[in-house]
């Protein structure tokens, strides 16, 4: 039985793949089938994500009724989510005007939270950078840190700086752009080696 | 309660969180672990509701939600429900075999999506835009595409085997990929930059609106 399914997974992957493949090429005839089934993955991907969602909150239920090590912080995270969904779904069923309320938690929590973290991680970024060198001089830490500190003063745009403006305008121009095409090309190979993999049933990690 | 009230509440709110965040620059503490644990659910459940109100809704008011739904509509409606089901049964160890149907539906689709656009958004884009740079700027140019071939040859282990059985990269590969690696440094530390000076943008706006509630 695992054998059959095994084929039949790989036959799905095939037919699918082929299918979405040639409508996705500008005037095919598959181009509406194509449509449908990009539709379709978008829509198992919203109940993917939906899954995930009442997964988490069922874990976090669990380890407060469990009273498992940290607790309170389930309870938090189980709360603040109920209370999204319930005043989401209060504003939707008109039992109050507009999406006042949602946007107030939106902006209030989402927006303030997301931002500080992002704050954070300056502070961090820069320590790294500082023990970098503290750790272990190598010839590519030493890059690093020089290429670094060229592209931040690069960016104050000091009138006293002008050579270090330009070294700055011209490393994130020419080399670290090589450097980035180079990568993207890379993973740009590696996944299409892989997709075609895929798509010629090479690869097994869905069957097994 | 009146818009004007909600926002100054939304920025006090606003405020004692920021604390909150920042406070892990102390220590990792309790009230830091609280707030994280707070956004995660919030954005969890926003996530959620997105999925059902933005895709799930509309397609369900298309399909099996339709005023008189026609055969197609139906089935239509139901495939997303049936390989969903199908993902589930992956959870249970003796019908997992049955769930990577639904899995290989996923990755036929995905595939064939990602195969199109990393050869038409990426590959195709990325080398033609290399190879007309060197009419640009010959210089420049050159240096763009040296370093880009070379940061591929970087990540390629290419070897031969000696006649003494030892299996080593051939000196043109070496050569081209220590100069490779000296691009990918140079890139790294650009993308740091850049990754500092973002974040410190977001850090002065956030001490900012500190100061301007303490400050009034």
């Amino acid at each position: 039985m695992r054998r059959v399914l095994a084929v039949l997974a790989s036959s799905l992957v095939l037919a699918l793949g082929l299918v979405t493949l040639w409508g996705l090429f500008p005037g095919s005839p598959a181009a509406p089938a194509a449509a449908v089934l990009i539709q379709l993955v978008v829509i198992v991907s919203a109940v993917a994500v939906l899954v995930g969602v009442l997964n988490l909150l069922w874990v976090h239920l669990q380890r407060v009724i469990n009273g498992d090590p940290g607790w309170p912080y389930s309870l938090v995270l189980f709360l603040a989510a109920l209370i999204v969904i319930a005043l989401v779904t209060v504003e939707r069923l008109g039992l109050v005007a507009g999406d006042q309320l949602s946007g107030f938690l939106f902006s209030a929590v989402q927006v303030s939270v997301e931002s500080a973290l992002a704050g954070l991680l300056a502070f961090f970024l820069i320590f790294a950078a500082a023990r970098l060198l503290r750790h272990r001089v190598t010839w590519a830490a030493v890059l690093f840190v020089i290429t670094l500190l060229i592209v931040l003063l690069g960016w104050l745009r000091l009138p006293a700086l002008g050579f270090v403006n330009d070294l700055s305008a011209w490393i994130r121009d020419v080399p670290a752009a090589a450097g980035a095409r180079g990568l993207l090309i890379g993973i740009a190979l590696g996944a299409a080696a892989t997709g075609v993999r895929v798509l010629l049933g090479q690869d097994p990690s869905y069957r097994e | 309660m009146t818009p004007q009230a909600l926002d100054a509440i939304g920025v006090w709110v606003g405020f004692i969180l920021t604390l909150l965040i920042f406070s892990y620059l102390l220590t990792d503490n309790f009230l830091y672990r609280l707030t994280v644990y707070l956004f995660v659910g919030v954005a969890a459940a926003y996530t959620g509701v997105v999925a059902v109100e933005g895709v799930l809704l509309p397609w369900l008011r298309g399909t099996l939600l339709a005023p008189a739904p026609q055969t197609g509509q139906i089935v239509l409606g139901l495939i997303p429900l049936l390989v969903g089901g199908l993902l589930l049964l992956k959870a249970i160890p003796a019908l997992a075999p049955l769930g990577n149907l639904g899995l290989a539906f996923l990755i036929g689709i995905g595939t064939a999506v990602a195969l199109i656009g990393t050869i038409s958004g990426t590959l195709i884009p990325l080398v033609y835009s290399s190879g007309a740079a060197i009419g640009d700027d010959f210089v420049n140019g050159l240096i763009l595409i040296l370093g880009t071939i070379t940061t591929l040859l970087y990540f390629q282990y290419l070897s031969v085997k000696t006649p003494e059985g030892e299996v080593v990269r051939p000196l043109l590969v070496r050569v081209a990929g220590g100069i490779g690696q000296i691009f990918l440094i140079v890139t790294f530390a650009s993308l740091y930059a850049g990754a500092i000076l973002s974040s410190l943008t977001i850090v002065s706006e956030r001490i900012a609106f500190l100061l301007a509630r303490v400050l009034g």
